[in-house]
């Protein structure tokens, strides 16, 4: 079973794993009450639990930045299902992970998001649970390494958020029945480190 | 564990015992006789009088001594008949050769788990069932149907496969390294892989461990035991089985990208095990380890031809062994010796020319190795008409003396010129590679990661 968006945020939430602000919103009213409270650029995505990919079936909108986009979206994904209304933020995106292995039992992914993780498979795994140094390792030995360092100019991430996540997921993975999560995608800048999106299998 | 029983045990009763050409039995005798020494062997068999001119029993309770180890290859179908017989005994250690249990189905299964309940409830060490048996070169010990018996040394070598280790031990009969011991655990029903390990580690007479399997019935056990144990002793894998199968439905991307092979990988690193991708390698590693101290990064590289030395450069790169620079006293040592080719490369590798004479290395290897920074070398030597490789192995041998600490390994590359240096070499604990590749994987598990 794949937990929703109410319960996924509950239990990110419950191991101070940060979600980024949103909210399930029933009607363009209390969209634009969110957007009043957060501002703008915002994201719609459907709340399809079932969904691996929401972007195939053009279940997310991104960078809605006015009242005409918002209204437009809203119309457009709450005729597919729950919609969902996100502060859009920026950074690079990653993937982390983790999930029951039959031989070792819990496990912990980290990896460059989107298609770097899934054609690349440019992602880290360890046993959980992990300590500080393990943590460290898992995101220093992926190739895209560079990229998070500061590649070309661009301010590094700020590595110490992202090893702090992924302490907490192996805090999470070690306690919670839960089969699989991903946090998909984590954002990443120079100050944060943000779950944009989570899918949680139990 | 106390597995006394099973590598030192002073009486064996082989049952199945035979001396029937082309049968396991007859491994078994031939293997246990040959290697008795002091240990008392008796043959069982109801079917037989004398099995190679000796008495045997019909049934290990007409042996009127204390048996130690009982090894047992029947059929599958009257081994629980024979581990019960043994439990009345009080044999203190069982290995079943024999196969036809979990690795058949559910029908072997079930068998296996009522020999099982047998041996539990005797609290009898139990090998197998399933496997090649336990070699113990150290006490003599050849319970198993190897084609031969290995040399005594410092490597266990614990394995999944059973005939993967025949070839093994052939291999290595005519080289220099040796096994403490040899052993395949076959179905791990009684003494497991992590109980193995866990008892290689405490060994003494182990100095290195190496692993052969295609997979792990509890992963985690193993990752625990594993992790202890390679704070003290090295210990490398060889996995097989690493072929992605066909993919389960996807549910999420951490289920589709966590493959078992790269799970398999990830455990073995945070456990500090040293993963190798060939039998060559784990050979080649357990050799350099067993016989070579460890080192921080930074080694010097000595070569006779250039190509040789680029190459073994780019290996050391890609595992990320660092080539330690020449000071300034380590190249006016060399440029003043007035023997050294002027055009010899003043940077490591140290190239002294095709044309060296042993004088040559000899100054350069004296030189490279008092430079402090510099923790170990790689000796290169190719095959020209004027090359002297038994002197050459005789300096490296002596500057090995002089510098206990700082590990040496060589690459005398060629074949019928070059063997009876390479002998001399490794008679002398100097792990040597037929390509530097090989040997830049055994320098990578020398330098301690720290």
């Amino acid at each position: 079973m794949i937990l929703s968006f109410d319960q996924s945020k509950k239990l990110l939430t419950k191991y101070k794993i940060p979600f980024v602000k949103g909210e399930l919103v029933e009607s363009k009213t209390a969209a634009f009450n969110f957007v009043k409270k957060y501002g703008y650029p915002v994201v719609l995505k459907i709340d399809l639990p079932n969904i691996l990919h929401k972007t195939d079936i053009g279940g997310v909108i991104l960078d809605i930045n006015n009242k005409e986009k918002l209204i437009l979206s809203w119309d457009k994904l709450s005729k597919l299902g729950k919609v969902l209304i996100q502060k859009q933020i920026g950074g690079v995106g990653l993937i982390i992970g983790a999930k029951k292995d039959p031989i070792f039992g819990p496990i912990i992914m980290f990896g460059l998001g989107g298609i770097f993780a899934e054609a690349l498979k440019d992602v880290s795994f360890r046993l959980a649970p992990i300590n500080k140094k393990e943590a460290k390792e898992m995101i220093s030995e992926i190739k895209g390494y560079k990229i998070l360092k500061g590649y070309r100019g661009q301010e590094p991430v700020n590595l110490l958020k992202l090893e702090q996540i992924l302490l907490l997921l192996s805090d999470l993975i070690t306690k919670e029945k839960i089969q699989e999560i991903d946090l998909n995608p984590v954002m990443a800048d120079s100050k944060k480190a943000i779950i944009v999106d989570a899918k949680i299998l139990i | 564990m106390k597995l006394n029983s099973i590598f030192n045990p002073q009486t064996v009763a082989i049952i199945g015992a035979t001396d029937r050409i082309g049968s396991v039995g007859r491994g078994l005798v031939k293997n246990l006789l040959d290697n008795g020494r002091s240990r008392k062997i008796y043959l069982i068999n109801p079917n037989r009088n004398k099995v190679f001119g000796i008495k045997t029993f019909s049934e290990i309770q007409s042996v009127d001594k204390k048996i130690d180890l009982a090894v047992i290859a029947v059929p599958a179908k009257i081994v629980f008949k024979i581990v019960k017989q043994c439990c009345e005994k009080k044999v203190k250690g069982i290995i079943i050769i024999s196969s036809g249990f979990a690795e058949i189905g559910t029908d072997g299964a079930l068998l296996q788990s009522k020999v099982i309940g047998l041996t539990n409830r005797a609290n009898i060490a139990l090998v197998g069932p399933n496997c090649l048996g336990v070699l113990r070169p150290s006490t003599g010990l050849n319970a198993s149907f190897a084609p031969l018996s290995p040399n005594n040394g410092a490597i266990s070598l614990i394995s999944q496969s059973g005939a993967l280790l025949d070839s093994v031990i052939d291999a290595s009969a005519d080289k220099s390294y040796g096994f403490s011991t040899v052993l395949s655990y076959g179905n791990e029903a009684g003494i497991t892989l992590p109980n193995f390990l866990d008892w290689a580690g405490k060994d003494k007479k182990t100095k290195v461990i190496s692993l052969y399997f295609e997979g792990l019935k509890n992963g985690r056990e193993f990752f625990n035991v594993a992790k202890e144990v390679s704070k003290t002793k090295p210990i490398i894998v060889l996995k097989g089985g690493k072929t992605k199968t066909a993919q389960k439905a996807v549910s999420s991307h951490t289920g589709s990208l966590a493959g078992a092979a790269e799970i398999y990988s990830a455990a073995f690193k945070q456990a500090g095990l040293i993963e190798v991708n060939s039998l060559q390698e784990l050979l080649d590693v357990s050799k350099a380890l067993v016989w070579q101290p460890k080192c921080k990064n930074g080694i010097g590289i000595i070569t006779n031809g250039g190509g040789a030395g680029i190459l073994a450069t780019d290996y050391c790169h890609q595992l990320g062994i660092k080539l330690t620079k020449l000071d300034s006293i380590t190249r006016e040592k060399i440029n003043k010796s007035k023997e050294m080719h002027p055009g010899w490369s003043k940077n490591n590798p140290i190239d002294v020319v095709g044309d060296a004479l042993s004088n040559r290395y000899k100054i350069a290897i004296d030189a490279l190795i008092k430079q402090k920074d510099v923790n170990g070398l790689m000796i290169i030597q190719t095959m020209q008409v004027m090359t002297e490789p038994i002197k050459n192995a005789k300096i490296i041998i002596n500057a090995k003396k002089r510098y206990p600490n700082k590990p040496i390994v060589t690459v005398f590359m060629g074949g019928k010129l070059t063997n009876p240096s390479i002998n001399l070499l490794e008679k002398n604990k100097i792990p040597n590679y037929s390509d530097p590749m090989r040997a830049a994987h055994a320098f990578k598990a020398l330098i301690n990661n720290n």
